[in-house]
């Protein structure tokens, strides 16, 4: 059955309007979780919130999960989805300038918008910031290039490398997250801050 | 038990029990029973040995024969241009190019219809298109195109006009005795249309 759009069984027209739906939802998810205040994103680095480390544990597990059993249920195939191609030397630089910004600057892309759309200013801020970033990237391309298409690996899976079936790295997955959710709650405790 | 301990066993017991299924059970199949039925009565699949005479005296550039006979066959004899993909192997990787694709026109042949019409039946439940079958194989091929039989004078015109299209097409494919190539029984209109593949589109994403 699906997925929907390479199986033409909704037309490929849909996707803005659908990316504009989860989107909203995506941004409005954000604001609940109080993640447009930059102090409580910083504090995932500092140990004294680790909301940030739940949240996204629980969106991957949730992802990982209704994709897995959909496609038990064989309401997806797997094989259509959108695999991103892994570069490993530009994505392991891209982390660290990612991470660097995400603490200095206390946002990261998605929930500066989210920010920014209540008002925060230092969220402004970061976005021009952000847009400064594309625009010396984009003029800079040519210099970049080659390390920026270096390491290629094509559309690579985890479970691909280490040669285990996708379940079993699932439940490798949710131990994980679940052990990390305890380990962030005893950061919380071992550095706790009472005001921000 | 806390609530949170309650999800936090129901997501290991999710786990397990995804970590022990098969990895993918989608059916490869694309297209169900009554899809097939339908397509198989509509027979849009089937094009004649006069249609592809003419495609190939025309040199269409988008036809491409596939001759589904063992290779030992395709050896002794072939049509021009056509490509030996045994049905034994079409289903392996390195034919896939050729059986799942959105540029050419794919005429299936093998002696009869049978067996290219069970190659096509396969190719067509797996959901790819633009896979035709020539109608009454090489058999056919041999009793019309290169030993074309003159009709009966009370036939009708177009019995003629097939005749002689034969007649001609025999003496470019090496059959029987030249005439010269005179006007083809098909219209262009009949020719099945090929159906593009849509490429995948990358989408991307990020926090």
């Amino acid at each position: 059955m699906g997925p929907l759009v390479p199986q033409e069984i909704i037309g490929a027209d849909w996707n803005l309007f659908i990316a504009f739906a989860i989107g909203i939802g995506f941004g409005f998810v954000l604001e609940q979780a109080g993640f447009s205040s930059s102090r409580k994103l910083a504090g995932m680095f500092y140990g004294y919130d680790t909301v940030v480390l739940k949240v996204f544990f629980t969106g991957a597990i949730t992802a990982m999960l209704g994709l897995l059993f959909f496609s038990l249920f064989g309401w997806i195939d797997l094989n259509l989805i959108y695999v991103n191609p892994t570069f490993l030397g530009s994505a392991i630089v891209g982390g660290v300038i990612m991470g660097a910004g995400f603490i200095i600057g206390g946002f990261c892309p998605g929930t500066s918008v989210c920010a920014a759309a209540i008002g925060k200013i230092d969220a402004m801020i970061f976005i021009g910031g952000i847009f400064l970033g594309i625009f010396f990237f984009a003029e800079g391309y040519p210099l970049l290039k080659d390390f920026y298409m270096s390491g290629s690996m094509g559309p690579l899976k985890v479970s691909d490398v280490f040669g285990i079936s996708g379940g079993v790295l699932a439940l490798i997955v949710i131990i994980t997250a679940i052990v990390m959710f305890k380990l962030g709650e005893l950061a919380e405790k071992r550095w706790p801050r009472e005001e921000y | 038990m806390t609530i949170r301990n309650i999800i936090f066993i129901g997501l290991i017991l999710l786990g397990v029990v995804i970590a022990m299924v098969p990895e993918n059970t989608t059916k490869p199949y694309k297209l169900t029973a009554e899809d097939m039925l339908v397509e198989v009565q509509g027979a849009a699949e089937m094009v004649t040995a006069d249609e592809v005479a003419h495609w190939l005296v025309s040199k269409d550039p988008s036809l491409q024969l596939i001759d589904v006979r063992t290779p030992d066959e395709f050896q002794k004899y072939h049509l021009e241009g056509a490509i030996n993909i045994p049905i034994s192997v079409i289903l392996k990787d390195e034919n896939r190019d050729y059986v799942d694709q959105g540029i050419k026109m794919n005429v299936l042949y093998s002696n009869g219809t049978i067996g290219s019409h069970q190659a096509w039946m396969i190719l067509r439940q797996l959901g790819f298109e633009n896979n035709y079958v020539m109608q009454g194989g090489l058999n056919y091929w041999f009793d019309t195109i290169m030993n074309p039989q003159k009709p009966a004078s009370t036939s009708p015109d177009e019995e003629f006009a097939k005749y002689d299209f034969r007649k001609a097409a025999s003496g470019v494919f090496g059959g029987g005795s030249g005439v010269a190539l005179t006007a083809p029984t098909q219209s262009k209109a009949d020719k099945p249309k090929v159906k593009r593949k849509k490429k995948k589109k990358a989408p991307a994403g990020g926090c």
